[in-house]
C-alpha cells in the first residue's frame, strides 16, 4: 500500500484547473462518502495491524517464559507480561466496534480478518494452556464481543476462526519442540509432574469464567494423561474432516494452511521419536531434530 | 462440553461445518439469479450495439428494442434484491457486484442516448442518469447506510460510469463514420465534464482508481476526433460560435 497524497492538496490542484462542470456537486457528495470509507477502512486496517503484532509477542512469551506444564492457570509472571498485550488487543476491538457493526460488519470483514485469526491463534493458545482443550467458536465470539465494548461486538466469522485453529497447530508444535529440549519430554496434562510455580498461579485467574481446576481432565485418576501430540494429532484429524466450500478464497486458504498443519504435527512426531530412540544419550539443553533451521520457515507462514 | 473425552468437544467442528455449508448452499441460490442477470445483460449490449452504426435519427428504433432485455434486468435486478435482502450485504456482494456494474452502464448508455422520454415527451441525446435516477428504473434503494440490505453502491454507479465513458469514446469516432459531425463534439463535453467530476475523487489503490485512470485516454481521444473535424472544417457553425 503506497503513501496517500494529502487530500487538501489533490483538491486544490483541481478545484484551479477545472472549471465548472455539471457534474461536481453529485462528484462531491461521492467523494464525502468515499472518504469516509476510506477513513474507517484504513482505520480498521491500522487496529488488525496492532492486534496481530500483540497478538504475536503474546505467543512468543508464552513459550519463551516456559509454560511447561497443560491444564493449569499459566504462570503469573508469565500473565503480567501479557496483560499489557491483552489492554493493547482489547483497546484496538473497542476503538473499531462502532465502525464494524450493521452493514458495515461484513463491509470490512477482509480489513480486519488478519488480526481476527491471529487473536485466535492466541486465544486458542492461551486457553489450551490453562485447560487443555480447545476454546469453542462461540465461546471465542463472546470473548471478542466482550472486548469490543459499548460499540456492539466485532464480527468473527467461523472462517477466521478456522484458520486460527490451524494457526494453532503451529504453536503447539513450537511449544512441544521447546518443551522436549528443556525438559526432555512433550508436555502432559498431569500437573503434579511439573514443579513449576504452582501456587503464585491462583489469584490472576480470580476473574475468570474457565473452571481450571475442575476441567483439567488429569483430575481423573483411571485415564492416563493425553500428551500434547494426541491433542495435536485430533485436532488434525479435526480439520482434515473439515470440508470448506469447494472453489472458494476459504478453500484456497485452507488448503495452504492444511499443508502447513500437516508439517507441523509431523515434526513433533520426529521429534519425540528421535527423543525416543535417543533420549537416554541427550545432553542438557539439546534440541531434538533440527529445530532451529526449520523454525524459520514455520514462522513465516 | 461434559461429554468431552478428548481436546475438542465435537459440537464445535459440526456447528462450524454446518454454517459453512449453509452459506454455500445460499451462495448456489443466487448463481443462479446472477446468471440470469448476466444473459439480460448481454442482450442489453446487444440491442444496444446498433447505436454505433445507425444515424440519430434512426435511433428510437434501437432504443425500444432495448427497453425489452432492459425490463428483464429490472425483473432480475428485483429477484436478487429480494434474495439477498435477507443476507448481510456486503458478505455476498462481490458475487454479483460485477453483473450489477454492467445493468447499469447498460441503462445509463440507453439514458445518454435518449432513451429516457423527458417530460415533454421528448428524448434527448446526452443525458446523465444519476444515481438515484438508476436507483428508480432498477426499482432498488442507492447508496444505503442506515439498514443492511440490498442496494446500489457508489462504486458500482461509478464502475458504469467509466464503462459508458469508455463506450461513448467509440461512439465518437463512429459518429464521425455516420456523417454525424455533431455528436463528437457533445461527446467531447460530456466526457471532459465526467472526468473533471472522476478528478476530484482520492480513490484509493483499487479497482476503480485503476480503471478512471483511463479516462484521460478516452478524453484525448475524442479530443483527437474533434480536433480532426475542426482541422478540416467539419465542426457544426453553432458549436464553433460558442
Amino acid at each position: 500500500m503506497g503513501y496517500k497524497r494529502s487530500r487538501d492538496e489533490a483538491m486544490v490542484e483541481v478545484k484551479t484547473e477545472q472549471p465548472a462542470s455539471p457534474y461536481i456537486p453529485m462528484f462531491e457528495g461521492f467523494r464525502k462518502e468515499l472518504d469516509e470509507h476510506h477513513d474507517r477502512r484504513e482505520k480498521i486496517i491500522k487496529a488488525s495491524r496492532d492486534i496481530t503484532a500483540s497478538s504475536k509477542k503474546m505467543q512468543v512469551a508464552s513459550i519463551k517464559h516456559r509454560v511447561r506444564s497443560l491444564g493449569q492457570p499459566v504462570p503469573q509472571f508469565v500473565n503480567k507480561n501479557n496483560t499489557q498485550y491483552w489492554e493493547t488487543i482489547d483497546k484496538q476491538y473497542k476503538s473499531i466496534a462502532a465502525d464494524v457493526q450493521g452493514l458495515n460488519a461484513y463491509r470490512y470483514e477482509r480489513n480486519i480478518t488478519g488480526g481476527n485469526q491471529e487473536f485466535m491463534e492466541s486465544l486458542t493458545f492461551q486457553h489450551y494452556l490453562e485447560t487443555q482443550t480447545l476454546i469453542s467458536y462461540d465461546e471465542s465470539k463472546s470473548r471478542i464481543a466482550a472486548m469490543s465494548g459499548e460499540g456492539g461486538p466485532v464480527l468473527l466469522s467461523p472462517e477466521d476462526f478456522i484458520l486460527g485453529v490451524f494457526d494453532l497447530i503451529g504453536e503447539l508444535m513450537r511449544f512441544s519442540i521447546t518443551s522436549m529440549a528443556m525438559n526432555g519430554k512433550l508436555p502432559a496434562g498431569k500437573p503434579k509432574k511439573y514443579k513449576n510455580e504452582k501456587k503464585d498461579a491462583e489469584d490472576e485467574q480470580a476473574g475468570d469464567k474457565m473452571d481450571v481446576d475442575e476441567e483439567a481432565p488429569a483430575a481423573s485418576e483411571t485415564q492416563q494423561p493425553r500428551i500434547v501430540l494426541s491433542d495435536l494429532r485430533e485436532i488434525r484429524l479435526r480439520l482434515e474432516m473439515f470440508e470448506p466450500p469447494p472453489g472458494s478464497k476459504f478453500a484456497d486458504e485452507v488448503e495452504k494452511k492444511m499443508r502447513v498443519m500437516r508439517e507441523c504435527v509431523d515434526k513433533v512426531e520426529k521429534a519425540l521419536y528421535s527423543l525416543t530412540v535417543r533420549g537416554k544419550e541427550r545432553p542438557k539443553g539439546w534440541m531434538p531434530e533440527a529445530t532451529e533451521g526449520r523454525r524459520a520457515e514455520v514462522e513465516s507462514y | 462440553m461434559a461429554a468431552q473425552s478428548g481436546m475438542v468437544d465435537p459440537a464445535i467442528f459440526k456447528d462450524l461445518q454446518s454454517m459453512v455449508d449453509q452459506d454455500a448452499a445460499l451462495r448456489d441460490e443466487l448463481r443462479d439469479i446472477i446468471q440470469a442477470l448476466e444473459k439480460h445483460n448481454r442482450n442489453i449490449m446487444f440491442v444496444l450495439s446498433r447505436a454505433h452504426s445507425t444515424p440519430v435519427a434512426n435511433l428510437s428504433d434501437v432504443l425500444k428494442a432495448a427497453e425489452e432485455p432492459i425490463q428483464n434486468v429490472v425483473e432480475t435486478v428485483s429477484k436478487l434484491s429480494q434474495s439477498a435482502s435477507k443476507l448481510p450485504y456486503y458478505k455476498f456482494n462481490s458475487m454479483w457486484s460485477r453483473q450489477v456494474q454492467e445493468a447499469v452502464s447498460g441503462i445509463l448508455f440507453w439514458g445518454w442516448l435518449g432513451g429516457q422520454k423527458q417530460d415533454g415527451g421528448e428524448s434527448k441525446c446526452g443525458r446523465l442518469l444519476t444515481i438515484e435516477e438508476l436507483g428508480e428504473i432498477l426499482k432498488v434503494p442507492v447508496n444505503l447506510k442506515d439498514r443492511d440490505e440490498f442496494h446500489l453502491t457508489i462504486e458500482e454507479y461509478l464502475q458504469a460510469l467509466i464503462t459508458l465513458v469508455e463506450e461513448l469514446a467509440r461512439l465518437a469516432r463512429n459518429s464521425v463514420t455516420l456523417g454525424d459531425y455533431e455528436r463528437p463534439v457533445l461527446i467531447n463535453q460530456f466526457i471532459k465534464d465526467l472526468h473533471a467530476g472522476f478528478q476530484i475523487l482520492n480513490l484509493k489503490n483499487d479497482s476503480l482508481r485503476r480503471r478512471s485512470d483511463g479516462i484521460k485516454y478516452r478524453v484525448k481521444d475524442v479530443e483527437d476526433v474533434v480536433y480532426d473535424l475542426s482541422l478540416r472544417n467539419l465542426l457544426p457553425k453553432k458549436e464553433v460560435e460558442n
